[in-house]
């Protein structure tokens, strides 16, 4: 009844013209967008280089300030991502090739739910309640963080020990679900068994075991902790970017694969994952880059201590958090002015980079997977 | 008809009162505050409280750290900077050299650092050295040696590496506390740094091995505040009475700077808000809010000072 054909010619013009003007308005906004982050990128240059140049900023200052807070960040950055790769990666790899499709209708949007968190909350959680918990039970915390990803494992090294009708029971679409059981009855294990293990191993008291068999101090607010929030920060975008590399797979390849008499295994080792690898790294690198960047996780759970220390039991600081700290106070002009804006220009400048690597290596990913006759 | 002329001379004498009321308070207007944090609380409640006494007066404050107060007043766009230090030379001299005068500088209330420990700690004061030792590399007020586990004070219940909690590099305390506590020297590495002081006594108050500094009004019952000990040995709590005699080492200030040329009276709205400021009412919500209220000598040479009325005495 609508159809255009029928419709009035001033109609169609009016119709043209709107598309027009909505297309114009769509790329100002970008070209807006563009501009904007360009800005940010002039302003930090235009504040710095002038202090630096003119000596502003004594090199053996900028040394001293700035080697702890890059150190401090890219610890976080390391232990996050220690944490959240795995997770990810598998998590992703799971529900793209072996969950069953109606659970992975549901899991999904609870991962993405995760990722809209904000970083205040987790930090809060993470500082506030994480911290002084893993400090009074540090045997309960450290036994949790074995057994857990090990007792995963050893589900699966189970499972195919297992006769062919329970097998059929417990398939492996859906072990989403039944792991859950499993890996509570372990974490209540954990808890039961910890306290008497401290007992028997350490003293009574891991802490001051470390502190004097190994010198290791334990300080409430440390890498791990942070790493642990962090990671649970991060997760949710790298799992979701490395589930769209892997679900993009053309299913050709696999089906042919799997054709020519590979197994599941073999398929998603030999075939799957070489043709996602550039999707995958593009999904670590933009974890890396929220890790690096991620500011109010860091500054609540890490104690902002300017350590350059290798162990995960200490803490650290990190260049964004110290902006976000110290930024306030600093009077504009001053050397801690322009010192926090240098970190600052270092902080955008890696992200930037990171962040662009990523969006060039998913694009040339698309087209890959376009050529090979997959969904665009 | 008459009804509406009624209603039209009511309304007549309703702007009548209104003018009148606003003619009695003298004042209306508002009045611009930017600085310290430390005294944004203070600052509200004296606010909410003048414009309860003139409700034609309303302050409007900006709480973003005492290093913003001296470049707002210098540029002009506030007449009051709260700040809980003393303005630093190099601050004075700019607004010295736009305005032509000093900015006048007015007492408003004490506070006071405390060295705060968890609730069951077992020590219970500190001296100087000990405390420079604890907490800085530098150890300029004459330690002989780091301090860096309780074993080391001779504290049978408590062993292990002492955790170190302070405030961030640009904040006033951590400033005052280098200057005053560590004789100017560098802290330790090892120093947590929180953005602010009650984040500082919650870390305090969950870790028996931990040791930090807040401002007074901050302290809450998870934590300790320790007594210092002076060099003739004299010990000094942190309780009101000897920070307000300047007994406690660690005392401060806290002030209010205005920008006013020498000469001028004060203008209606800030003559109100020091009136009530430097006021036995306005000292009230200073013991209110956990700070030290001016002794009352103070009070009186202020006000004289800034051609205030006499206190009321009754």
């Amino acid at each position: 009844m609508n159809l255009p054909s029928e419709a009035p010619p001033s109609r169609t013009r009016w119709r043209h013209r709107r598309d027009r003007l909505a297309t114009g308005l769509i790329a100002a906004g970008g070209i807006g967008v563009i501009l904007a982050v360009l800005a940010i990128g002039v302003f930090l240059v235009v504040e710095v280089v002038p202090a630096l140049a003119g000596g502003g900023l004594a090199v053996e200052r900028l040394h001293a300030t700035l080697t702890p807070l890059a150190w401090g960040t890219l610890k976080a950055a390391f232990w996050a991502l220690l944490f959240a790769l795995p997770l990810a990666l598998g998590a992703a790899m799971h529900s793209a090739l072996f969950m069953s499709p109606r659970l992975r209708t549901r899991l999904k949007p609870a991962l993405e739910l995760m990722e809209a968190l904000p970083g205040v909350v987790i930090g809060f959680v993470a500082g506030l309640v994480l911290a002084p918990w893993v400090e009074r039970h540090l045997a309960v915390a450290a036994l949790l963080l074995v057994t857990l990803p090990l007792g995963a494992l050893l589900a699966g090294a189970l499972w195919r020990w297992l006769p062919v009708a329970l097998r059929r029971c417990l398939p492996l679409a859906w072990a989403g679900l039944w792991l859950v059981p499993w890996l509570v009855l372990l974490g209540w294990g954990a808890v039961a068994l910890a306290p008497p293990l401290e007992g028997l191993l350490f003293g009574g008291d891991l802490r001051a075991w470390l502190d004097a068999e190994l010198g290791l101090h334990y300080a409430a607010r440390n890498a791990l902790i942070v790493g642990l929030a962090m990671g649970f920060a991060v997760l949710p975008s790298v799992y979701a970017l490395a589930e769209e590399a892997l679900a993009g797979v053309p299913s050709g390849l696999t089906e042919g694969a799997q054709a020519l008499g590979a197994t599941r295994w073999q398929a998603l080792w030999r075939v799957v994952l070489p043709a996602a690898a550039p999707g995958l790294l593009a999904a670590v690198m933009i974890g890396a880059g929220r890790a690096v960047g991620e500011t109010l996780i860091v500054l609540l759970a890490s104690g902002n201590t300017a350590l350059m220390s290798l162990s995960p039991l200490e803490g650290m600081r990190s260049l964004a958090a110290s902006i976000a700290i110290e930024l306030p106070e600093a009077a504009p002009g001053s050397p801690d002015y322009h010192l926090l804006l240098l970190a600052a220009l270092a902080l955008f400048a890696f992200t930037f980079l990171v962040n662009t690597l990523a969006e060039l290596v998913r694009t040339r990913l698309r087209h890959r997977y376009h050529r090979l006759g997959g969904a665009p | 008809m008459s009804g509406s002329r009624h209603l039209a001379w009511l309304l007549l004498a309703g702007l009548l009162a209104l003018l009148a009321t606003g003619v009695r308070a003298e004042a209306v207007g508002t009045l611009g505050a930017m600085g310290s944090d430390t005294l944004a609380g203070l600052m509200l409640r004296w606010g909410e409280e003048l414009t309860e006494r003139h409700p034609g007066i309303r302050l409007q404050l900006q709480a973003s750290g005492s290093a913003s107060a001296p470049p707002a007043l210098t540029a002009g766009t506030v007449r009051l900077g709260p700040m809980s230090r003393p303005m630093r030379k190099a601050e004075r001299a700019a607004f010295v050299a736009r305005h032509g005068y000093p900015p006048v500088e007015i007492e408003v209330a004490r506070d006071a650092l405390t060295v705060v420990v968890h609730r069951h700690h077992p020590l219970e004061a500190l001296d100087r050295e000990t405390l420079d030792a604890i907490f800085s590399r530098t150890r300029r007020c004459g330690a002989q040696q780091a301090i860096t586990r309780w074993e080391q004070l001779g504290l049978d219940e408590l062993t292990g590496r002492i955790e170190l909690h302070g405030r961030n590099l640009t904040s006033g305390t951590y400033g005052l506390f280098r200057q005053r506590a560590l004789c100017g020297g560098e802290y330790r590495h090892t120093l947590n740094e929180h953005p602010g002081s009650a984040a500082v006594v919650a870390a305090v108050g969950e870790t028996r091995s931990a040791i930090g500094y807040a401002g007074l009004n901050h302290l809450t019952a998870s934590v300790k505040a320790l007594a210092l000990v002076d060099a003739e040995g004299g010990l000094h709590r942190p309780d009101p009475e000897a920070v307000r005699r300047g007994d406690y080492p660690l005392s401060r200030s806290l002030y209010l700077y205005l920008n006013l040329p020498p000469g001028e009276p004060l203008p209606g709205p800030e003559r109100a808000f020091l009136d009530l400021v430097l006021s036995p009412a306005g000292q009230a919500s200073v013991t209110a809010l956990g700070f030290v209220a001016l002794p009352e000598a103070t009070l009186v040479s202020q006000r004289r000072r800034l051609g205030l009325a006499p206190l009321p005495h009754d």
